[in-house]
């Protein structure tokens, strides 16, 4: 009798359980997008983001989405700092322009401090919403979305691009042979791809044929967010970082002003003397246009700008003849940076349901896919995997840096933060002061900023 | 009573000012509000970036601040003084040089000042635009001239040297606004009356003496007038730098209003 009960218990339960997955399935096969979109068939939504590939191939695709449900998508493009503060405004106004929004994951902290942004649990649990097949937690780079989206433990949307920075070189160059014997005469090894800021000096170095009008490299030295971006890539390298934190979302002691991000900086600099000399005054569009016009050898750039250089020949003189790698190495390992932008809907939104059925079919496979292969920078596997994807030049360098990458801070200060470390880069570079002064003025400031979190682990004179 | 007579009537019952009222109230609201709502959050921690400064009452803590605290502040203050005094100089002494000779030497004058009108008539931006590709470093055409005639090193580009930056920003203003200059001055040459000078001359004063005894003299309110005016207009330069060089290389270019940018725009620091 009693040995019966467990037997009872079980065949129930397998019954119960048959029952759910009859009824999810059931589920899974009635939802359907037109269905859930049809009460806000007529409305339309509202979105902001970066004028770059990614966002252009949303601005195609986005047709097939009104078809299918009869809400109209207007995609707002602006450069990267426009996009940033017209959503700023907007946010602080409450005025409810824009009904998703996509911004760099560094401003996150600030839009959930200020209970700007929607947790996206009222939507995934809402099961006239949400495609029951669409399943975040299997289906995306779990790293990635934790580190574009998430904030405390919640998320709040899903990585519109998951950017990171590698290597650009050109590797017609590389394997030309003239090139290849006079490097080798001069440098005493091969001439390859750099894996050390070493090689990475002396390739520059070689290339760089100011008569010629060609360079070694390009630095995005502009007092501009691109000069600090591109700097955290040797930060990381040379083994430092700003804050001795393990997560975006903390705080900690600032580490910024460390032996190894002085000689971070220090090096940086170094590179100025392959760079063009109107390097202090170039973001990253001038840079990639520098590459697309034929004039650098290699540089360290974004990948969702590689697109536009490496395959677009109606953009670029060098499509077909470019090469792609993480970044050298130092004493930090190999390591790369992650950036994203993700979705978010603002509490401010009048159409917050429409908006999220507009970026739960955004990131189906399908559209992920044709986004990628015009210029995007998925965050599901199931892409990188597709062998249209696997032939993209850079597809390696892209995973191979998303795998190493390191998170950067999205507390409320953080663009503060950078504001702060993009002036004090800036004014080194313009040999106003030296690296250990540039970045103890930083480190002070962040200290002062942060408050009682943050205490200077490196002292200051 | 005539028609006249009833209108002369309703005026005196004040009717003029009533008349005036909506623009008043207009005026009241898009400036004169707002004006005070910007004293008023001096005077708390308002920040739309960090969570819990809501707009809290500080007193003068902002201001002891900015005062004591601040020396980016202070390097961005005397840099604009640096900027104003240097581009208002200038512009003045070009603008009104150019409006003697005009006035003296050149009969047909009016396509002279019709093309003096083109700067002045351009959005400050689309100025930043057009010598932000004629200046650019690698291929901007007054950089390669300037290189030809070797004025230019190859290795140096007018926006990335802190040391040339703020002169070529100073020189673009001064492109901008000298015809502005030219163009009041001679029109105050032009209203003087002929007398004072014919006077001066049958006394026997030469020409310099004329200038600085009669000229000058009879021009104070209309330099004053012109100083003022592009005094406050070079304090409160934006968008050329905005757009040339953001503020750097370093702090090289970070005007007040650059800096007032910085503090409100990207760190949403309001209070």
């Amino acid at each position: 009798m009693l040995a019966g009960i467990p037997r009872l218990r079980c065949a129930a339960a397998a019954a119960a359980f048959m029952l759910a997955a009859a009824a999810g399935s059931g589920n899974a096969a009635a939802w359907s997008l037109e269905e859930a979109a049809a009460p806000y068939k007529g409305t339309t939504i509202r979105t902001i983001g970066e004028a770059l590939p990614p966002l252009e191939a949303m601005d195609k695709l986005k047709s097939q989405f009104e078809e299918r449900t009869g809400i109209e998508v207007v995609i707002e493009m602006y450069e990267h700092s426009e996009a940033v503060n017209k959503v700023m405004l907007d946010l602080n106004s409450k005025r409810g322009r824009y009904d998703f929004i996509l911004q760099p994951h560094r401003e996150l902290g600030r839009f959930v401090k200020n209970g700007h942004v929607a947790a996206l649990d009222k939507f995934m649990d809402d099961a006239k919403l949400r495609d029951p097949s669409f399943n975040p937690e299997e289906v995306l780079y779990q790293g990635l979305w934790k580190e574009i989206s998430w904030y405390e433990g919640k998320s709040y949307g899903f990585p519109f691009t998951a950017l990171t920075m590698y290597m650009w070189y050109r590797d017609d160059l590389l394997n030309d042979p003239k090139e290849r014997e006079g490097f080798k005469a001069k440098y005493g090894y091969d001439l390859k791809p750099a894996s050390t800021w070493q090689e990475y000096s002396d390739i520059a170095e070689w290339f760089t044929r100011p008569d010629q009008g060609f360079y070694g490299t390009a630095l995005q030295g502009k007092r501009h967010e691109a000069l600090w971006y591109e700097w955290l890539n040797f930060l990381y390298s040379f083994g430092g970082d700003m804050l001795e934190v393990k997560a975006g979302s903390e705080c900690g002691p600032v580490i910024v002003n460390s032996p190894e991000a002085i000689a971070s900086l220090e090096y940086y600099k170094s590179l100025m003397a392959y760079s063009p000399p109107d390097t202090l005054n170039y973001f990253w569009d001038d840079v990639m246009a520098l590459m697309q016009q034929d004039k650098v050898y290699q540089l360290i750039m974004w990948n969702d700008a590689t697109y536009a250089v490496a395959e677009d020949a109606s953009q670029s003189t060098v499509a077909g003849k470019m090469g792609f790698d993480i970044i050298p190495q130092g004493k930090g390992g190999k390591v790369g940076q992650v950036e994203g932008w993700t979705y978010l809907i603002p509490n401010s939104s009048k159409n917050q349901e429409a908006a999220y059925l507009f970026i739960q079919w955004m990131m189906e496979k399908e559209q992920q896919l044709n986004q990628h292969l015009n210029g995007g920078a998925t965050a599901r596997p199931d892409v990188y995997a597709h062998p249209d994807v696997q032939k993209i030049s850079y597809s390696k360098a892209s995973m191979d840096t998303n795998e190493v990458a390191i998170p950067k801070p999205t507390i409320p200060e953080s663009p503060e933060i950078t504001d702060i470390l993009v002036r004090e880069l800036s004014s080194y570079l313009s040999d106003a002061k030296s690296a250990k002064a540039a970045l103890d003025t930083a480190a002070v400031e962040m200290s002062k900023l942060l408050g009682d979190c943050a205490p200077l682990k490196y002292p200051v004179n | 009573m005539s028609a006249r007579g009833i209108g002369g009537a309703v005026l005196d019952r004040g009717v003029v000012p009533l008349l005036l009222l909506p623009s008043v109230i207009l005026l009241l609201i898009i400036l004169v509000g707002p004006f005070f709502y910007m004293v008023w959050t001096s005077f708390t921690d308002l920040s739309y970036s960090i969570p819990g400064r809501d707009g809290n009452f500080v007193g003068f803590d902002n201001f002891r601040r900015l005062m004591r605290d601040d020396p980016i502040f202070w390097d961005s203050f005397f840099l604009t003084l640096k900027f104003v005094v240097w581009v208002v100089s200038l512009e003045f002494v070009i603008g009104f040089g150019l409006a003697l000779l005009l006035y003296h030497f050149i009969e047909k004058r009016r396509l002279v000042v019709t093309l003096l009108l083109v700067p002045m008539m351009l959005a400050p931006v689309a100025v930043g635009l057009i010598w932000k590709l004629l200046l650019q470093g690698d291929f901007g055409m007054v950089t390669y001239y300037l290189r030809l005639v070797g004025l230019l090193d190859i290795r140096a580009a007018l926006f990335s040297d802190a040391r040339l930056v703020l002169p070529a920003i100073m020189a673009i203003d001064i492109w901008q606004w000298t015809p502005f200059v030219t163009l009041v001055m001679l029109a105050g040459l032009m209203s003087l009356p002929r007398e004072p000078f014919e006077a001066a001359v049958m006394d026997g004063a030469r020409p310099l003496q004329v200038f600085r005894d009669v000229t000058l003299p009879m021009l104070r309110t209309i330099i004053a007038l012109v100083l003022l005016l592009r005094g406050i207009d070079a304090f409160k330069e934006f968008d050329k730098v905005f757009i040339l060089t953001g503020g750097g290389p370093g702090t090289a270019t970070e005007l007040l209003s650059i800096y007032t940018f910085r503090v409100n725009f990207k760190s949403w620091d309001l209070g």
